[in-house]
């Protein structure tokens, strides 16, 4: 097996390559973005949770100068952007922020102007605002199909699920609740749609998956998949909620096919949470069933979440959050319950972690409740149950590498955990999460595939074309560096292409943290094509076999003997300027040979120590050692910091964030009151990484995009339960519910 | 969102500018370091047909104590500048921390010591965009008949949350007030008035000039639980000022700040550690009597009780801060 010194790149820090763009103000985003003859769009929306609608004039919007077109249902009446949700609502809108109307005009106020002047008239309608009131027997219906007001439900047994519980020594329940939330992304919800000629649709707009956003506006728009093309500058930030098109992509189509002219039409920043899909409330029931050892033989997860008005791809979700457990612990019976419930709420999506972050929360006090109940240390009732190397899940998961255990025992050392754990003073708390990730699935395709390739100059320097998108997490950086390192290049002589489908190969995407895995796998495949056809004429001019071949710091030389080296762009500028004339070009992709499921998995896990602070329930967060098992750290600094964002994130939903509803409306639609902490509120961060080394992935490597935050959420929440002799519930645990338990606990004097 | 048009008023000299101000009457808001204003009018929650920027009036401007000891702050200096004088760090510490506690740093490099005095109160059913506001019925701030928070409310009941408030009506500060009919003084504590649209006392045509501090040595503390640090609005904040000892205390002022309308004084607690001294027994007394002081508390931006917890904890912070703090030097 490579160790790190067997590289030149893979496993050192390397700088982003796009620092300097970033740091300098140099990176475009779409909103940097102005095309010859750009107009500017705005969307009326309903300022009612639910309410029919009598009548929409859109005469004086029309008659404003400056305006050039104003679309409504009627300009779009069969184009579906989700379930049950036509692009304009003409009869009944459903949740405050419903698309009824846009406009475009010449510029942004004049389009606001005009937008103000397209009245509408309602008849409000009775509201539903909570779960509970949706599932009420005689509640009025949001949809007509969805019975119940359920969109979508799971049951499904694995194992003998009343066996395993009948034979438990103990059984536990616990409910949780998750509040609404928000992912507060750095780039607003942007889109500039030019279709002013027919048979072509390009499109500027930041994503996670630039395929999905083509094939899904080409089927709803009837195009062909080819006559869409989506450009993504750089996205700031993913979270899960760039992964499909939003209402705003059509609007903006819409609006140019019918003035002839590109569109921009970009959220305000109330907007941003209004009609930006993020995290709805969530309520989890979880039952577990113990051996008198602590293993679990038994697991049930019954989840409800509000869907809000309408319903995207949570079912796909919701599925993954309540199977979650199988890659986690080594479970034998298990039963997941789920629905999705409608309200007039806003429309939900994920907030950050994909919706599993926010189960962790529940999922991890709960287990650790389970081994206090127990009288068990919370470690080692993880390390009795957790997955492990060779392990296959009863949903046919093979373990190739795991490096759980290793991420508990060198997490609780360096944390001082035996020391520590319950021998704090009060209002001082220590607590751990666990947790693991997949990298890539399948399930969105057949297949799961990127592809890459790359054309090297007779300079030596080389281009890199991917379909990855970077929104922040450094992927380029790791694709160039796997290049370099199978092409003996520095990752500085690599300039990544990516962004444009009409020029890129496919990938599915920046999803389901299949970046590193998957897509790195292709670099790779296509970095060796590019390097076998270096290896002809450097094999000849060495007197060696290709096999026997070292590319290295710019060199290639026979194994052993450097200095033979011939430099690495002179290999390049003889194969091409030869009698063959070839110039090199490296093709690869990669799909994962399992007909489901994922290949590989992460695992961390973190210890987080708090305090409380009496006076007024603040909580701080003091501490935290994470480790994680990224299979091979690529680029290590990147890991780092991709460790350090999660944590700050999942702190942040712990202990700060929520979208507070009243009626249908959000009350704090703005970064000023949705209550996102600062880098003061980061605690320090000491990293631990382990590498298991997976046999599947690129150089070993697997993901560090989403694993990291499902532990920090159980490890703070976990901290402050231990720091206040009880657990909170519900998330975010807010300084009134401390100040609250407290004052109760005074009172009792517990 | 988009500034909404304005006439730009930028007078040389403070007769200027009140007479500037007389013409324009009603219509003209004054604008100081605009870090407040300029939001509110995005948001269309003011349509002044001219601003009337003060900012760089040489009378505005200085800090400086006369002959009678007498601290005169103008009332265009820029927070960032106070929070880091001299003159306020030696005499009023407590001072010193509240204006350090407005905004973020960028903001205090442009917002105004006359600006903070004069933040309009904030509520979240009316600093919203003026689209989010269509869901909503008017209030009385919106021109309608109606408190969404205190349902019952004969007037106003947004949020009083200028940080530099409190900390000066412990220092028994006073403003200097200028229209072209003259000056006149009011005591900070009595310039504000328990209405969120007519929250304070200035009349039409007229401008704070100063921030009148009396000579005297106190230790003063401010605090203020936000949920974050720097740029965020207080849960509540408290400032107080103590003259004598811990032991005999001759005075002590203690006053709410994000709790109200108004900055609101805490008697209760001040007469326990008057008639007791600073003792740790004495400190837990007067926190558990500040609930008395709070009366009906409203819920905006906080679920019920917590500000009234909040405030319990506040006091028992601002008087052990204060029982520690070494008497600033003398002049």
């Amino acid at each position: 097996m490579a160790k790190k010194g067997d590289f030149a790149v893979v496993g050192h820090d390397q700088p982003r390559l796009d620092g300097a763009h970033k740091l300098t103000g140099r990176s475009l985003f779409t909103d940097d973005v102005v095309l010859p003859g750009m107009l500017h769009a705005k969307v009326v929306r309903s300022p009612h949770a639910h309410a029919r609608i009598l009548h929409i004039d859109i005469s004086a919007a029309l008659a404003l100068p400056g305006v050039k077109a104003v679309v409504t249902h009627a300009d779009a009446p069969n184009l579906y952007v989700g379930i049950e949700q036509p692009l304009f609502r003409h009869e009944i809108v459903n949740y405050i922020g419903d698309e009824v109307a846009a406009v475009a005009a010449l510029d942004e106020a004049t389009a606001a102007a005009a937008a103000a002047l397209i009245k509408v008239d309602y008849e409000p309608l009775p509201a539903l605002y909570s779960i509970e009131e949706a599932l009420e027997p005689d509640a009025l219906l949001i949809h007509a199909k969805a019975r119940g007001n359920i969109a979508w439900q799971l049951a499904q047994d694995l194992g003998d699920v009343e066996q395993g519980f009948a034979t438990s020594a103990r059984v536990r329940t616990d409910h949780y609740t998750t509040n609404a939330s928000h992912n507060c992304y750095a780039e607003f919800h942007v889109a500039i749609a030019d279709w002013s000629l027919p048979d072509k649709l390009s499109m500027y707009t930041p994503t996670q998956t630039a395929i999905l956003f083509q094939k899904s506006l080409a089927s709803a728009l009837r195009l062909s998949d080819g006559q869409v093309r989506i450009m993504n500058l750089n996205t700031g930030g993913g979270f899960t909620g760039r992964t499909s098109v939003r209402p705003h992509h059509f609007i903006a189509a819409v609006l140019s096919r019918k003035t002839g002219r590109p569109v921009k039409l970009r959220a305000t920043a109330d907007e941003e949470f209004i009609a930006c899909r993020a995290g709805g409330e969530v309520k989890y029931t979880f039952r577990t069933g113990v051996s008198e050892t602590g293993r679990i033989k038994a697991f049930e997860a019954d989840i409800t979440f509000d869907t809000g008005a309408y319903v995207e791809s949570q079912m796909i979700v919701l599925t993954l959050t309540s199977s979650y457990i199988h890659s986690l612990y080594k479970i034998e019976a298990a039963r997941y319950l789920g629905r999705l419930v409608h309200t007039n709420n806003i429309p939900y999506y994920f907030h950050h972690g994909g919706g599993l972050a926010q189960m962790a929360f529940g999922l991890g006090q709960h287990m650790d409740a389970l081994a206090r109940e127990l009288g068990m240390d919370p470690i080692d009732f993880h390390l009795l149950n957790g997955v492990t190397k060779g392990h296959t899940s009863m949903t046919g998961t093979f373990f190739g590498s795991c490096g759980l255990a290793e991420c508990i025992t060198k997490t609780a050392k360096q944390a001082g955990w035996k020391r520590k754990y319950g021998k704090l003073p009060p209002l001082k708390g220590i607590g751990i999460g666990v947790g693991a990730m997949a990298s890539g699935a399948k399930g969105v395709f057949k297949h799961d595939t990127s592809a890459a390739f790359i054309k090297i100059v007779d300079d030596g320097s080389m281009s890199l074309f991917v379909g990855l998108p970077d929104m922040g997490q450094s992927s380029h950086t790791a694709m160039a560096m796997i290049a370099a390192e199978v092409l003996g290049a520095r990752p500085t002589d690599i300039t990544v292409i990516s962004g444009d489908t009409d020029i890129v190969p496919l990938d599915v995407g920046a999803l389901i943290q299949r970046g590193t895995f998957n897509t790195g796998n292709a670099v790779k495949a296509a970095a060796l094509d590019a390097r076998k056809q270096l290896e002809v004429l450097a094999a000849a001019r060495l007197g060696v076999k290709p096999a026997q071949l070292v590319f290295r710091d710019r060199q290639v030389y026979p194994k052993g003997q450097p200095d033979k080296a011939i430099p690495l762009k002179k290999i390049v500028y003889d194969t091409l300027h030869s009698r063959e004339g070839r110039f090199v070009m490296g093709r690869g992709f990669y799909n994962s040979p399992k007909e489901s499921g994922t290949m590989a998995y992460s695992f961390g896990a973190q210890i987080a120590e708090v305090s409380i602070d009496p006076d007024t329930g603040f909580v701080t967060v003091e501490r935290i050692v994470a480790s994680h098992d990224v299979g091979r750290a690529i680029n290590p600094r990147i890991v780092e910091g991709q460790i350090d964002g999660q944590v700050f994130s999942g702190m942040s939903q712990v202990l700060y964030e929520q979208t507070l509803l009243e009626n249908g409306q959000v009350m704090n639609p703005s970064r000023l009151d949705y209550r996102l902490p600062r880098s003061y509120e980061m605690p320090e961060v000491e990293h631990i990484i382990v590498e298991s080394i997976d046999p599947f992935g690129p150089f070993g490597a697997k993901e560090v995009g989403e694993g990291p935050i499902v532990c920090t959420l159980p490890a703070v929440a976990n901290a402050v339960a231990n720091a206040l002799g009880e657990p909170v519930n519900e998330m975010p645990i807010t300084p009134w519910k401390i100040l609250q338990i407290l004052g109760r606990r005074a009172k009792t004097g517990a | 969102m988009q500034l909404p048009p304005f006439e730009y008023h930028r007078p040389a000299s403070l007769d200027e500018a009140l007479a500037t101000l007389d013409r324009i009457g009603n219509d003209a808001a004054v604008l100081g370091g605009g870090t407040d204003l300029l939001i509110n009018l995005k948001l269309r929650l003011e349509r002044p047909a001219a601003l009337l920027s003060v900012r760089e009036l040489p009378e505005l401007a200085g800090v400086s104590v006369d002959a009678a000891g007498t601290l005169r702050i103008g009332a265009g200096e820029r927070l960032t500048d106070l929070a880091t004088h001299p003159l306020i760090l030696a005499r009023h510490p407590g001072l010193a921390q509240a204006i350090r506690a407005v905004g973020s740093q960028h903001v205090r490099n442009m917002a105004t010591l006359g600006g903070n005095l004069c933040l309009p109160t904030r509520c979240w059913y009316t600093n919203q965009s003026e689209n989010w506001r269509g869901s909503q019925i008017p209030c009385w701030k919106t021109e309608g008949q109606v408190c969404h928070v205190i349902k019952t409310a004969p007037n106003c009941r947004a949020i009083h949350s200028a940080d530099s408030v409190p900390a000066l009506i412990t220092l028994d500060a006073r403003v200097l007030l200028r229209s072209s009919r003259g000056e006149r003084e009011l005591r900070l504590a009595d310039f504000y008035r328990d209405d969120g649209i007519e929250n304070n006392a200035l009349l039409p045509g007229e401008l704070i000039t100063a921030v009148l501090i009396p000579p005297g040595r106190a230790r003063s503390v401010f605090v203020k639980a936000a949920a974050r640090t720097g740029l965020d609005y207080g849960y509540a904040t408290l400032a107080g000022a103590l003259t004598g000892s811990n032991r005999a205390p001759k005075s002590l002022l203690l006053v709410a700040g994000s709790v109200g309308t108004v900055p609101l004084l805490l008697h209760k607690p001040a007469q326990i550690i008057l008639a007791q001294g600073l003792t740790e027994a004495s400190i837990e007394a007067a926190a558990d009597a500040a609930r008395e002081d709070l009366g009906e508390v409203t819920n905006l931006f906080t679920p019920p009780g917590y500000k009234k917890r909040l405030v319990r904890g506040l006091v028992r912070r601002v008087l052990n801060d204060l029982r520690r703090q070494k008497l600033p030097d003398a002049d």
